[in-house]
C-alpha cells in the first residue's frame, strides 16, 4: 500500500500548498481532467486530477486525459511550461493524449507563487518567524560555503594533484622492487656472512 | 479468549440452519440479526470514523484508498457504496464520478446514514450523491443499473450474505465489477495470534473508553472470526454469478478486497 500512502500525503500537499495561492483560477480550466504521471523510479503510476479547484491523487490511469513517462529528474525539469517539447526532442519523456493538459498543470506548478514567510507568522508569530528564516539562512550559506569548498578542493585535486597522485600499479611496482632489493641484501648478506667464516 | 475456527463451506458460513445466523459467536433467529446489528451500529455511529482511526491506527484510509484505484472508476460512472455508513468511499467517488456521475450511499441503518450525510454536506458533497436507506439482501434498484458497487466492512453483518451477492449481481451492468473489502484471515500465524489478542483483549476496552460501548466492539471482533476467509467468500461470489474473481490481501490479511465482474 505504499501507492496509496504516496497519493494520500501528495493529495494532501499539493491541496495545502494549493489553498495558500490566491492566483488558482487556472485549475477552473482544468476540472475534471486528469495527468497521469509514470515514474521510472516508481513501479506504479500516479494520477492527478482536479475536481471542484481541489486536486486528487490516486492510482486510476482508467480516466487519464494526458500520460506522461519519464524520471524523476526529468520531472523537476518540467516545471518550466516551455521545456515540455523540448524534453520530448531529448528523449527524456514520453507523452500521451492531450498535450495541453500536461502544459496546464506544468504553468500551475510555474505559477504558484506563496509568501511562505507570512504564511508561517500566522501559525507561529513574527519574531520566531523572523529568526527561523535567520537561522535558515545561515545554515542555508554554510551549505553554500561548503558545496563551494567541496567543489574547489574536488577540481583542485582533478586539475592538479591527480596527475601527481602514484597509481596503484605504480605502488605495487614499487612495492616489488623494495621486496626483490630486500632479497638481494639478505643475500649479500648471507654470502659476506658465510666469508667471514672462511679459515685464513 | 478462545477464537472458534472460521468456517470453511460456504453453505454454512452464514447460517447455522435455514432460520438461525450467527451474531458474533452467538446463533440466533434470522428474523433477529438485522434489529441486533442495527442496535450495534446506532451505538457506535456518531464516534464510528474516530473509532476507525484508533482501532486501524488510520490504516483503513489506504484500505479504502487501494479499494479506490482498484475499481476503475471513470467521470460519468454510477457507484452504489453499499453499507456505505460514514460516507468515505461516497466522498472519494463523488469527487472521481463529476457532474455527469451518480453515487448513491445506500445503508441499512439510520443512524449511520445520518452522520455520513452530515459528513458528506459539511464538505460540501451534494450535488451527485443520492442517500438510500436498504437492506443489502433486497436493494430497491432496477436490474442493470451501477457500473461498479462496493460494500466496504459491510458484508459480514448481512444476516444471509449469499442473498445479498445475489442482489448485488442483479443491480450491477453487465461489465460493472463488484468490490468488497472486509476483515479476513491473516496468512502468518504469529500475525493472527497478535490480532486475536489485539481484537479480544484491546479492541473492546477501546470502545469502552472512547464509543462507551466495549460489547458492540466485541461483536465486532467475534463477527470479524465468524466472517468467511478469503477462498470462502471468493467462492459464494462464484456461486453468485459473478466472474473473473480475485482476492488481494491487505495488512497481510487482516483485510481483503475481493472483486468480481458481471458479463
Amino acid at each position: 500500500m505504499l501507492q496509496q500512502a504516496l497519493t494520500s500525503s501528495l493529495e494532501l500537499l499539493i491541496n495545502k500548498t494549493l489553498s495558500l495561492n490566491i492566483n488558482n483560477v487556472e485549475l477552473k480550466k482544468l476540472e475534471q481532467k486528469t495527468l497521469v504521471v509514470v515514474l521510472s523510479e516508481l513501479g506504479f503510476p500516479i494520477s492527478v486530477s482536479v475536481d471542484n479547484g481541489s486536486i486528487l491523487v490516486s492510482g486510476l490511469t482508467e480516466r487519464a486525459d494526458c500520460t506522461i513517462k519519464t524520471s524523476l529528474k526529468t520531472l523537476q525539469e518540467l516545471k518550466a511550461e516551455q521545456q515540455l517539447t523540448e524534453l520530448i526532442k531529448q528523449d527524456k519523456l514520453d507523452l500521451s493524449g492531450d498535450i495541453k493538459v500536461a502544459q496546464q498543470f506544468a504553468s500551475i506548478a510555474t505559477n504558484l507563487n506563496i509568501d511562505w514567510q507570512s504564511e508561517l507568522a500566522s501559525y507561529i508569530g513574527d519574531v520566531p518567524t523572523h529568526k527561523l528564516m535567520q537561522l535558515g539562512k545561515k545554515i542555508a550559506n554554510k551549505f553554500q560555503f561548503a558545496a563551494k569548498q567541496i567543489k574547489a578542493d574536488a577540481s583542485e585535486y582533478i586539475v592538479h594533484e591527480k596527475r601527481l597522485v602514484v597509481t596503484r600499479s605504480q605502488v605495487e611496482q614499487f612495492n616489488q622492487q623494495v621486496n626483490q632489493i630486500s632479497n638481494q641484501v639478505d643475500d649479500i648478506a648471507t654470502r659476506i656472512a658465510k666469508l667471514g667464516k672462511r679459515p685464513n | 479468549m478462545s477464537v472458534p475456527e472460521q468456517n470453511q463451506s460456504p453453505d454454512n458460513q452464514n447460517t447455522t440452519s435455514d432460520d438461525t445466523t450467527h451474531f458474533g459467536y452467538k446463533t440466533i433467529d434470522k428474523e433477529d440479526k438485522v434489529s441486533m446489528v442495527a442496535g450495534v451500529f446506532h451505538s457506535v455511529a456518531k464516534q464510528y470514523d474516530v473509532m476507525n482511526d484508533l482501532m486501524s491506527f488510520g490504516v483503513h484510509r489506504l484500505w479504502k484508498r487501494f479499494t479506490i484505484d482498484a475499481s476503475g472508476v471513470r467521470p460519468g460512472n454510477k457507484v452504489l457504496d453499499l453499507a456505505g455508513g460514514t460516507g468515505d468511499l461516497t466522498a472519494k467517488f463523488s469527487q472521481l464520478v463529476g457532474k455527469e456521475g451518480n453515487v448513491i450511499l445506500a445503508d441499512i441503518n439510520s443512524s449511520m446514514l445520518n452522520v455520513g450525510r452530515d459528513k458528506l454536506r459539511d464538505k460540501g458533497l451534494v450535488q451527485n450523491i443520492k442517500y438510500v436507506q436498504a437492506n443489502a439482501q433486497y436493494l430497491p434498484f432496477e436490474d442493470n443499473t451501477f457500473d461498479i458497487v462496493t460494500i466496504a466492512f459491510g458484508l459480514r453483518n448481512v444476516t444471509d450474505k449469499d442473498m445479498a451477492l445475489r442482489s448485488i449481481y442483479r443491480v450491477l451492468k453487465p461489465g460493472g465489477r463488484l468490490l468488497v473489502l472486509e476483515f479476513s484471515k491473516p496468512e502468518h500465524e504469529l500475525l493472527n495470534k497478535a490480532y486475536d489478542f489485539y481484537s479480544f483483549n484491546i479492541l473492546p476496552k477501546i470502545g469502552e473508553l472512547v464509543a462507551k460501548d466495549g460489547e458492540s466492539y466485541q461483536y465486532l471482533a467475534e463477527s470479524i472470526r465468524m466472517h468467511p476467509n478469503q477462498e470462502t467468500l471468493k467462492t459464494m461470489m462464484d456461486n453468485a454469478g459473478f466472474e473473473q474473481t480475485s482476492f488481494k490481501n491487505l495488512t497481510g490479511g487482516v483485510v481483503a478486497l475481493h472483486k468480481g465482474y458481471k458479463f
